[in-house]
């Protein structure tokens, strides 16, 4: 046993803040909300200290607003909140969506509907970051399962956020915001970062929503002389509103294709002991902590069970779950809510395979000897 | 499985959180891993409050406690919650006066004075302190020593010979209550 | 800066010439206060290329769009929300925010009154037409007493804001009130608001002839201003309003200033000296 100095213990809502820093984040916008406060408190020290604004805004939605002006100007920011405030901001969402100006929310999930429960643990807003803003919108969302994955997650949400411009959100739960890990963040010391594209070249004629190749349009930075217009109403390559038909379809075809068109660095997940499973249990999060537990106490009574975690929890990465799935007996899928990952679980399995949800959404986490006795019970059917 | 794991429980406001907090700071400070949850009610005092702490060698694969090692419990609110995870291994130490009915399972338990032991040192608020030491001295998962080196580094300097005192107490306590039953 | 300053304003100059004709109704006072806020941006020498424009939703929303410029039209009531990220990113932008009576003091009132108390170096002109024109012409927060709208088809009964006593109450370090009727004092209003360090509000009394006025038997879009003209009361750098809930007896011109240190340099300040001690 030897110290090492490159250990420390860390919360998961500090790891998130010292990580956006860490990725170019220099503005924060929030409103205070358990369990993500902490996120906000760690931004108003940190900040200054690099240069960067912390401001505490009058209610959520302001904060998403704030958010997302800050980086219409060309700088990386960042807001955090919690089921009822990520409610609140989902119109503004559906505007970063629209108008492609990236930004990262953090949703620290909390027992709900409403206020529900604050202080206690959910999975509840799975769909709830899929679909919450109005419209057929692009959707990137990520479920960090520990603190050092918090940290890695932050990082990658903003380089996403920046390749594809677009808003990226991190759920996590309660127990992972408070969750005070030992780690060693020595591996990070200099990520890849990712910078938005900006325009260059011709500033006549430059059309702010043209697709380069990839989907992603070149951003104009404010001041650089193209004076472009952004607007919530549907537009075409303009950036000027439209509803010509053609030209909306069109916008709207890139708009929710350019995710797949960069699927490869979007999709991550996490795939333990799958090769031979009969079992495979799907979960994100802290319930994929336990389910991972679970998997080896499976395997130590000789029932082969495996792990699959989307790291990546939207667009859901269909394909690598297809391929583990195919051979398995049953699929289970643990969540802290009433089932809703499930949803997407059925929709890619064949009639052969058996799906069941473990819900539990009284505020406690999954215990892995809970999904232990669920797969046997499934099992011994 | 072979993670120690730990939980101290009792009322919000009780400090179990910074108690937790310096624990968990001298567990990294010999080479340990932790993992350290929280659970607590939407009040700022009062209310069940707990933190839980699970210590290994490598990093920790399930960070919540699943079979105590052992157990504080300093205010009776606390005492159902851990039901299900005392075993008869694990030590629990409560407080005799603020835990008027004691979990009834089996397990080694050991009850101490430990806010009126703060109240004698003059700040009911060094119980937390108090009551980790005592535990650690009864169930030896911490040295004395790294303790004392953590209040001396984690604590404002004007509450340090405070705290030093309370680490001193919770080891007099340990000693004269003797071994679990 | 002199160059521009020292010319004469020609409005094509500031303008999108491409998005014309415009969406705007005949007679109605926004297209006043668009050319009055770009000769004021011309008089004071503001390179366009440095200038941001934004604002919500509404006809007052739709303004922005036509002033050739960095232009955002942002979401319902959030403009000055959306104003304050991009102003704290981006200090070297000059930032107007066009707002609506209803965009500002109904959905967007937490953001005007937090928007005051940060003062952070904000233009907002809020284009008041009594009225909810976008959508049709419902009532909105500064519609007065007894007027017809589609919402209050049997007059208006609930009481109105004064946007401007509001301002300041909720501590804007700069607050005025024109009518489009009166063009240059408009202009020069709002050049002061621009100049003025920390957030300035003005507050532009527009007329909705085509779906206010209509309904309310008010006539054209003259006849309109100049009834405006007799119930205001020209009141340069008066103080306070006094009589609350009367838009009629609202005083016009510069209704208030103060020095009150401005937010940006407020942070700086404050995080300089935490960091030196």
């Amino acid at each position: 046993m030897s110290t090492d100095q490159n250990l420390q213990n860390l919360q998961g809502n500090r790891a998130c803040a010292l990580a956006a820093i860490h990725a170019g984040c220099r503005l924060f916008a929030g409103y205070p909300i358990t369990p993500s406060s902490e996120i906000a408190e760690s931004m108003s020290a940190e900040l200054p200290k690099v240069g960067g604004v912390f401001v505490q805004m009058e209610d959520e939605i302001a904060s998403m607003g704030a958010v997302i002006g800050a980086s219409a100007g060309g700088v990386k920011a960042m807001t955090a909140t919690s089921g009822p405030g990520f409610s609140l901001k989902q119109e503004a969402l559906g505007y970063a969506a629209l108008t492609e100006i990236p930004s990262v929310i953090i949703n620290v999930m909390r027992g709900g509907p409403s206020t529900g429960m604050p202080t206690r643990p959910a999975q509840g807003d799975i769909m709830q970051a899929r679909w919450g803003t109005h419209g057929d919108h692009p959707t990137v969302v990520l479920v960090p399962w520990s603190v050092e994955e918090v940290f890695a997650e932050t990082i990658r949400a903003f380089n996403l956020a920046e390749l594809l411009r677009t808003p990226v959100i991190i759920l996590f739960d309660e127990v992972i915001g408070h969750l005070v890990e030992t780690v060693d963040l020595a591996r990070f010391q200099n990520p890849q970062i990712t910078d938005r594209k900006w325009a260059d070249g011709k500033i006549e004629g430059f059309k702010p929503y043209r697709d380069p190749g990839d989907g992603v349009p070149m951003m104009a930075r404010p001041g650089d002389g193209r004076r472009v217009h952004t607007t919530g109403l549907s537009h075409g390559e303009s950036g000027f509103p439209t509803q010509n038909a053609g030209e909306v379809e069109k916008f709207m075809s890139r708009l929710l294709g350019k995710i797949a068109k960069h699927r490869d660095e979007v999709e991550r997940i996490d795939a333990r002991c799958c090769d031979d499973a009969d079992v495979v249990v799907v979960a994100y999060g802290i319930t994929a902590r336990a389910a991972h537990r679970a998997v080896s106490m499976l395997r130590d009574q000789g029932i082969k069970a495996g792990l699959f975690r989307p790291i990546t929890l939207w667009p859901f990465p269909e394909s690598a779950f297809k391929a583990v799935a195919e051979h398995a007996r049953l699929v289970l899928v643990p969540e802290m809510n009433a089932g809703q990952l499930i949803l997407e679980v059925e929709r890619l399995v064949s009639d052969k395979t058996t799906v069941a949800g473990l819900n539990l959404f009284y505020g406690e986490p999954i215990t892995p000897q809970q999904i232990v006795e669920k797969a046997e019970a499934l099992l011994s059917q | 499985m072979s993670d120690f794991q730990i939980r101290l429980s009792g009322s919000g406001g009780q400090g179990l959180q910074l108690a937790a907090e310096i624990l968990a700071g001298a567990m990294l400070s010999v080479g340990k891993r932790v993992a350290q949850s929280i659970s607590y009610e939407p009040t700022s005092r009062g209310g069940l409050s707990r933190s839980d702490l699970v210590i290994g060698d490598e990093a920790v694969d399930y960070p919540l406690v699943t079979d105590l090692d052992c157990l504080l419990i300093l205010d009776q609110i606390a005492v159902d919650g851990s039901l299900d995870i005392i075993r008869p291994s694990t030590v629990v130490l409560m407080d005799s006066d603020r835990v008027t009915a004691a979990p009834k399972v089996e397990c080694k338990l050991v009850s101490m004075a430990l806010v009126r032991a703060a109240q004698g040192i003059g700040n009911v608020r060094t119980a937390n302190i108090i009551a980790l030491s005592a535990l650690a001295e009864l169930s030896g998962f911490c040295q004395a020593a790294t303790l004392r080196q953590m209040v001396e580094e984690r604590m404002p300097p004007r509450f340090v010979a405070l705290n030093l005192d309370a680490l001193a107490k919770g080891i007099e306590l340990a000693r004269s209550a003797g071994s679990p039953e | 800066m002199s160059d521009v300053a020292q010319s004469e304003f020609n409005i094509r100059k500031y303008i999108r010439e491409d998005l014309f004709p415009h969406f705007m109704c005949p007679g109605c006072g926004h297209g006043i206060a668009l050319r009055a806020l770009l000769n004021a941006v011309h008089n004071l020498g503001i390179d366009k290329n440095r200038l941001a424009i934004v604002s919500g939703i509404g006809c007052s929303g739709r303004v922005g769009a036509y002033i050739d410029a960095n232009t955002f039209h942002t979401t319902h009531g959030r403009p000055l929300a959306f104003a304050t990220g991009l102003k704290l990113a981006r200090p070297d932008l000059e930032v107007i925010v066009i707002t609506g009576d209803g965009d500002c003091l109904a959905i967007g009132g937490n953001h005007l009154i937090h928007a005051c108390r940060r003062n952070l170096n904000i233009t907002c002109l809020m284009l008041n037409n009594e009225v909810y024109g976008m959508t049709g012409g419902q009532v909105s927060p500064t519609t007065s007493t007894d007027r017809f709208t589609t919402t209050t088809q049997s007059g208006n009964y609930e009481p109105v804001f004064d946007a401007c006593k509001l301002a300041e109450g909720a501590g804007a370090a700069f607050v005025g009130r024109e009518m489009t009727l009166q063009t240059p004092a408009l202009r020069d209003l709002i050049m002061e608001a621009i100049a003025h360090e920390g957030f300035s509000f003005v507050e532009v009394l527009s007329d909705c002839t085509e779906v206010f006025g209509r309904k309310n038997d008010m006539g054209d879009s003259m006849e309109m201003v100049l009834a405006q003209k007799s119930g205001f009361r020209s009141n340069s750098y008066g103080t306070a309003v006094d009589e609350p809930f009367k838009p009629r007896g609202m005083k016009t011109g510069v209704l208030h200033r103060s020095e009150r240190l401005e937010y940006a340099a407020a942070y700086q300040q404050h995080h300089a000296e935490k960091s030196s001690t």
